[in-house]
C-alpha cells in the first residue's frame, strides 16, 4: 500500500510538473491558467478536507464505541471535544495534506520560488485544515442536533455517493480532452473562462492563493503585502476553534445522548422488496430462498450497501459513452481492423470492469453474514448448498451486466458478427469463473468481525482476488488472441486456415474451456473446506 | 437424547475439552455449570455444529453430528450467549428466514406458530420493527422464539438469562419446564445456580475441560459430601481441584 501511495505520488508530481511547464510555455495566460490551477486545487481539497472532517467526527465525536468510556470518566464536555475534535483533524486531514503536497512541489520545482513560499505553504495549510476541520466538526454537530447521528451518517452518505456520482458524471461529460483541442474553442476568453474558478477574498483558500502565488510570480505578484492573508487564515482558524468549543459547550452532549438512543425503526419498502424476492427466490429450495431473501432485504436497507449501485451505474455510463466518443475515424489504422481490435481487447476491459464489481459484492457475500455467521452454521443447510447458492444468486444478474456491457460496446464499435458473437460468448463464461473467484476467495478469507462491510474488499482477501482474477481474464485474452487473429485475417483476406492452423486454434479454445472449468470448480472446492475449518 | 462420547477439543495446543462422556434422555432438562473459561462454551459450541471436536463423537437424537450433520442439527434448537442476528430484518422476517432455513413450507400453519411465539415471548408489538431497534433483551428472546420455530426435538442453551429481565426470566424458565415435560432435551450452560437449581433435574459441573461431577442435586450433594444449596456444592467440588 505504501509502495502504491508513493507511486501514486510520485505520478501527481510528474503530471503537475509536466501540465505546468507546458502552461509557461503558453504565452499571455500560461501564468493566468497556472494561478487559476493553483486556486482550484486549493479549493477542491479545501472542500474535500470539510467532507472528510463530516464523515470523520460522526464517528470520532458520536458514534465510537468508546465514546460511553469516555464520556462516564470525570472529565468536561469541552476538555472531551477538543481531544476528539483533535483526533478528527489528523484523522481527516493528514491523507489530503500528503496527496496534495506533490502539487505544490511541482509549482516549487516549476517556478523555483524563494524559501518564503515553502514556508506559508506548510504554515497555511495548517490553518486551512484546522478551518476546514472546524467547519466540518460545526456541520456534524448542527445536523446531529436536528437528526439522531445514525441517521446523519446514512444521510451523509448517501449525499457524498451523489456529490461522486455527479460530479464524475459532470468531469466525464464536460470531455476534457477537448482541452488540448484548441479547435473546440474559438477564443483566448472562451478558454479561460471555461477554466473559471468560483472564487471570493472571504475564502481561506483566496488568500493562501495570493500568497503563494506572491511568492511564485514575485515580478506580478505582491510578497511585501501578503502578511494580511497569514494574518486573516490564522486568526480565522484560531476564531473557528474558539466558536467550535463554545457551540460545543451548549450542543455536543445533547447530540452525543440522542445518538444514544435507540429508535424505533420500522421497515420501509416493503411490499416492493416481497415482490422482488419472490420473483428472484422462487426457483430455489425453502433454504436457500430464506438466504436470498435476507440477503436482497439487508442490501436494500442499508444505505452503505444499496447506494454503491449508483456509483456502478455512472461507472457503466461513463463505460459506454467512452466508446460512443472515440474518434476512430481520425485513427490512420484501417477501420475494420481497429474497431475489432478495440472489440476483442474491450473483452479484457470489461473483464476488469467485472471483476472490480465482484471484489464489492461477490468476494464479501460469505463475510456479509457477520457475526450471525453462527446461524447458518448451526442450521441444517450443508455448507456446499449455501455456496453454490449464493453463487447462483450472483452469478445471474452479473453475466447479464457483462453482457450489455459487451453488446452495446460492440454495437456502438459497430463490430463484425464473429466478433459480436466471440466476445458474447467469451464474457459469459468467463462470468461464471471471476464469479466463483470472488465466491470461493472470499470463503477462504472470511472477515465475520467487520463494523462496515466495505472494509472487508480493502483486506488481503481482496487484493488477492483481485490479482487472481485479473490473471485469470489476461490467460483468456493471450490463448484467445492467437487463434482470433488467425480467424478474422483469413475473413479478410478470404484465405483459407490450414490444418495445423486448425489445431492451434481448437487447441487454443480447449485450453480456454479447461481455465474456466478450473476457475469455476478449484475456488469454490477450496473456499468450501476453509469454511468447513473455520472455527 | 444427547450422547457425547468422549468429546475433545484443543485449541492451540490447550485442551479446552477433555473427553467429555455424557449420555442425557430424552425430556431431561440438563445444567452444565463451570466456572469462566471452563469449557462450557466449547462444548455447547460444538454440539450446535459451529465448532468441529478435535476427537469424540456427539449423536444427537440417534444421528451422528459428524457424519449426519444435516440430519442431527434438523433436531436442534440453539441459543447463543450473545444474540448476533441479522440486524437489517423485521422480528418477524427473521423468525420466516430462519423457519426457511429448517424447510418449512410458508403455510398458514407456520405464520401460527410464528404468531404465538413471538405472542409468547412479548415480542408481538414490535414483529415489524427493525432488530437493529431492538434492546438486548428482545433480542434474546427473538433468538429464543429462533430456536424454537421448527419445533426441535433437542435445545441447546447457552446462558440463557443474560440481558433478560426478571420477568424474561421467569418466562424463559416455564417455558424450559414446559418443553422439557412435552418431551424435548434441554441442555443448558449457565452461571446462575439458582436456575440450575430450579429448573435441571440432572447437572454436570466442568472444570478445566473436564467433567468433575455428575448427578441429581441429591447425588451431587453426595459427591460434595455436604449439605446445602448449589452454590455452596459447587464452591467445594471446584475449589478442592
Amino acid at each position: 500500500m505504501g509502495g502504491l501511495g508513493l507511486a501514486f505520488c510520485g505520478g501527481m508530481f510528474v503530471l503537475s510538473s509536466r501540465v505546468l511547464i507546458y502552461f509557461q510555455s503558453v504565452e499571455m495566460i500560461g501564468d493566468l491558467l497556472a494561478q487559476q490551477l493553483l486556486s482550484m486545487v486549493l479549493l477542491t481539497f479545501f472542500s474535500m478536507l470539510i467532507f472528510s472532517n463530516i464523515i470523520t467526527a460522526l464517528s470520532n465525536l458520536y458514534l465510537s464505541k468508546d465514546l460511553e468510556l469516555c464520556h462516564s470518566i470525570p472529565v468536561s464536555v469541552e476538555e472531551l471535544f477538543i481531544s476528539r475534535s483533535l483526533y478528527t483533524f489528523v484523522d481527516s486531514s493528514w491523507m489530503v495534506i500528503i496527496f496534495a503536497l506533490p502539487i505544490f512541489l511541482a509549482y516549487g520545482y516549476v517556478y523555483e520560488p524563494d524559501l518564503g513560499f515553502y514556508l506559508s505553504l506548510i504554515h497555511m495549510n495548517v490553518a486551512m485544515a484546522i478551518i476546514a476541520s472546524c467547519i466540518g466538526i460545526l456541520l456534524t454537530m448542527v445536523l446531529v442536533h436536528i437528526f439522531p447521528a445514525q441517521r446523519t451518517k446514512d444521510i451523509v452518505l448517501l449525499l457524498s455517493i451523489f456529490m461522486v456520482v455527479a460530479l464524475y458524471l459532470l468531469f466525464r461529460f464536460l470531455r476534457p480532452e477537448r482541452l488540448v483541442n484548441p479547435e473546440a474553442f474559438f477564443s483566448v476568453a472562451q478558454y479561460v473562462s471555461a477554466l473559471k474558478v468560483p472564487d471570493s477574498p472571504f475564502l481561506p483558500t483566496h488568500w493562501i492563493t495570493e500568497t503563494l502565488w506572491a511568492h511564485l510570480n514575485p515580478v506580478e505578484g505582491r510578497p511585501a503585502e501578503s502578511g494580511i492573508e497569514i494574518l486573516l487564515i490564522w486568526a480565522t482558524a484560531a476564531s473557528a476553534v474558539v466558536i467550535n468549543v463554545w457551540i460545543a459547550h451548549f450542543i455536543y452532549f445533547d447530540g452525543f445522548s440522542k445518538s444514544q438512543e435507540a429508535k424505533k425503526r420500522r421497515a420501509g419498502g416493503k411490499r416492493l422488496l416481497d415482490l422482488m424476492i419472490m420473483s428472484v427466490s422462487k426457483p430455489f429450495g425453502k433454504d436457500l430462498s430464506a438466504i436470498i431473501s435476507k440477503d436482497i432485504r439487508s442490501f436494500f436497507r442499508d444505505n452503505t450497501q444499496w447506494s454503491q449501485l449508483l456509483l456502478l451505474a455512472a461507472l457503466i455510463v461513463v463505460y459506454l459513452y467512452n466508446f460512443s466518443v472515440l474518434p476512430l475515424d481520425k485513427s490512420p489504422i484501417r477501420l475494420d481492423f481497429l474497431q475489432n481490435e478495440l472489440a476483442f481487447l474491450n473483452m479484457g476491459l470489461a473483464g476488469f470492469v467485472l471483476s472490480a464489481l465482484c471484489t464489492r459484492f461477490v468476494f464479501t457475500a460469505v463475510s456479509a453474514e457477520g457475526d450471525a455467521y453462527w446461524i447458518i452454521r448451526s442450521s441444517p443447510m450443508r455448507l456446499k448448498r449455501y455456496l453454490w447458492g449464493k453463487y447462483i444468486f450472483f452469478v445471474f444478474p452479473i453475466l447479464i451486466l457483462a453482457e450489455v456491457l459487451i453488446v452495446a460496446t460492440n454495437y456502438l464499435l459497430d463490430v463484425t458478427l464473429f466478433m459480436m458473437i466471440l466476445s458474447s460468448v467469451t464474457i459469459g463464461f468467463m462470468t461464471f469463473g471471476i464469479v466463483a473467484l470472488g465466491i470461493g476467495v472470499g470463503a477462504i478469507y472470511p472477515k465475520f468481525k467487520h463494523e462496515n462491510i466495505g472494509q472487508v474488499s480493502t483486506g488481503f482477501g481482496g487484493f488477492l482476488y483481485m490479482i487472481i482474477s485479473a490473471l485469470f481474464i489476461g490467460l483468456i485474452i493471450i490463448l484467445e488472441a492467437g487463434p482470433v487473429y488467425m480467424l478474422f485475417m483469413s475473413q479478410v483476406k478470404g484465405s483459407v486456415i490450414s490444418p495445423i492452423e486448425w489445431l492451434f486454434i481448437v487447441l487454443s479454445f480447449s485450453a480456454v474451456v479447461v481455465i474456466i472449468g478450473v476457475a469455476i470448480f478449484r475456488p469454490m472446492k477450496a473456499g468450501l473446506k476453509a469454511l468447513q475449518r473455520y472455527e | 437424547m444427547i450422547k457425547l462420547i468422549n468429546l475433545t477439543k484443543f485449541y492451540r495446543g490447550l485442551r479446552a475439552v477433555d473427553r467429555i462422556n455424557l449420555k442425557i434422555e430424552k425430556g431431561v432438562c440438563f445444567g452444565f455449570l463451570g466456572p469462566n473459561g471452563a469449557g462450557k462454551t466449547t462444548t455447547i459450541r460444538m454440539m450446535a455444529g459451529v465448532l468441529k471436536p478435535t476427537e469424540g463423537q456427539i449423536i444427537i437424537n440417534g444421528h451422528d453430528l459428524a457424519k449426519y450433520p444435516s440430519a442431527a442439527k434438523q433436531c436442534v434448537g440453539f441459543i447463543p450467549d450473545r444474540p448476533f442476528m441479522y440486524e437489517k430484518l423485521t422480528g418477524l422476517e427473521f423468525l420466516h428466514f430462519v423457519a426457511g432455513l429448517y424447510g418449512l413450507d410458508s403455510t398458514s400453519m407456520l405464520n401460527r406458530r410464528i404468531g404465538d411465539l413471538l405472542g409468547l415471548f412479548e415480542l408481538k408489538q414490535r414483529e415489524e420493527e427493525l432488530i437493529e431497534s431492538y434492546s438486548h433483551g428482545m433480542k434474546q428472546r427473538l433468538i429464543m422464539c429462533a430456536a424454537l420455530v421448527h419445533q426441535p426435538k433437542v435445545l441447546i442453551v447457552d446462558e440463557p438469562m443474560v440481558g433478560l429481565d426478571p420477568k424474561g426470566a421467569r418466562l424463559v424458565k416455564n417455558i424450559f419446564r414446559e418443553q422439557a415435560a412435552e418431551g424435548t432435551t434441554i441442555f443448558m450452560s449457565t452461571h446462575s445456580l439458582e436456575v440450575a437449581e430450579e429448573v435441571c433435574e440432572e447437572i454436570a459441573i466442568i472444570q478445566e475441560g473436564r467433567i468433575i461431577a455428575h448427578g441429581t442435586a441429591g447425588e451431587l450433594r453426595e459427591q460434595a459430601g455436604m449439605d446445602g444449596n448449589l452454590e455452596d456444592i459447587f464452591l467445594r467440588l471446584t475449589q478442592e481441584r
